[in-house]
């Protein structure tokens, strides 16, 4: 067993343990939190397997930026403070097993998938070879769709003003 | 490997902050009472709850920044080939950066970054 192995299994009981915690949590804001140390723990395992821009982007898109806008709509809910209420038996019932039938399907599937081996030539992604691949015209290069990907950002940042606004608007 | 010391690194801050806090738990004198639950141990007592409802205007901050973030994210593969790939890649971000200048514009021009 060698470092990273060990290091593994400590992450994998780590992210087992916050993931309970953060769907068995009464209390919204801590919830989120605990789903801070789970979303660490898969930064951990994108390292783990060499992926070291995955990892940063996993940091500041999820850590940095998806998180916050979680916090901050939990923020913004009125019954902060509150205890969330324990849900009836038969509803928690309900949910068990649709999580274990869901966890059924989603095992069976990676079960009978079978991972082809990864064509790229060179010891190590790197990000250089990320940014080669996205700028480049030639073949197989990803130009398109970065810029694609911009009218994407504009497009989504272009509602969330509008329907925060046309929000304001309504109150005052 | 670099990466395990990496990893290494996140594991061992998370245990001297631990053990840092278990020790301080340890050996800390402790009194209990009802008073070291107040938020605040003097002055007024406080009233209702001190959790309070946020503006709408930090959900749209945090939206305009999420997106922002993003960008930065296909910022950093530019920015290591920029020099190799040259005047190709130069363009190509700033068609990129052109798109998202407008987004900035619309938001700057609904008063989005005005907080009011």
């Amino acid at each position: 067993m060698n470092a990273l192995t060990i290091i593994f299994y400590i992450m994998a009981v780590l992210m087992v343990v916050f993931s309970i915690m953060a769907v068995t949590s009464r209390k919204l804001l801590r919830a989120a939190i605990y789903l801070l140390f789970v979303l660490i723990g898969v930064a951990v395992f994108y390292l783990a397997v060499d992926y070291m821009f995955l990892a940063a982007v996993q940091v500041v898109v999820y850590m940095g930026g998806i998180l916050v806008l979680i916090i901050f709509s939990i923020l913004l809910t009125s019954h902060l403070g509150e205890r969330l209420q324990v849900v009836k038996p038969t509803t928690m019932l309900f949910a068990a097993v649709l999580s274990l039938v869901s966890a059924g399907v989603v095992i069976s599937v990676i079960n009978g998938f079978t991972f082809i081996t990864s064509t790229f030539e060179g010891d190590k992604l790197t990000v250089a070879h990320i940014g080669q691949q996205l700028l480049s015209y030639d073949q197989f290069g990803y130009v398109l769709p970065f810029e694609v990907i911009s009218i994407l950002l504009l497009a989504a940042m272009i509602a969330a003003i509008a329907i925060a606004k046309y929000k304001h608007q309504g109150k005052s | 490997m670099d990466k395990e010391a990496l990893i290494l690194f996140f594991l061992s801050a998370i245990a001297i902050v631990g053990i840092g806090m278990l020790l301080s738990w340890l050996v800390a004198p402790k009194s209990k009472n009802i008073q070291k639950k107040e938020a605040y141990e003097c002055g007024i007592p406080t009233v209702g709850s001190s959790y309070m409802q946020f503006r709408v205007g930090y959900y749209l901050f945090a939206i305009i920044f999420l997106i922002f973030d993003v960008e930065t994210v296909f910022i950093f593969p530019w920015a290591v080939v920029m020099k190799s790939m040259g005047m190709t890649a130069f363009i190509e971000i700033i068609i990129f950066f052109g798109i998202l200048g407008l987004g900035l514009l619309y938001a700057w021009k609904k008063n989005a970054l005005r907080w009011d």
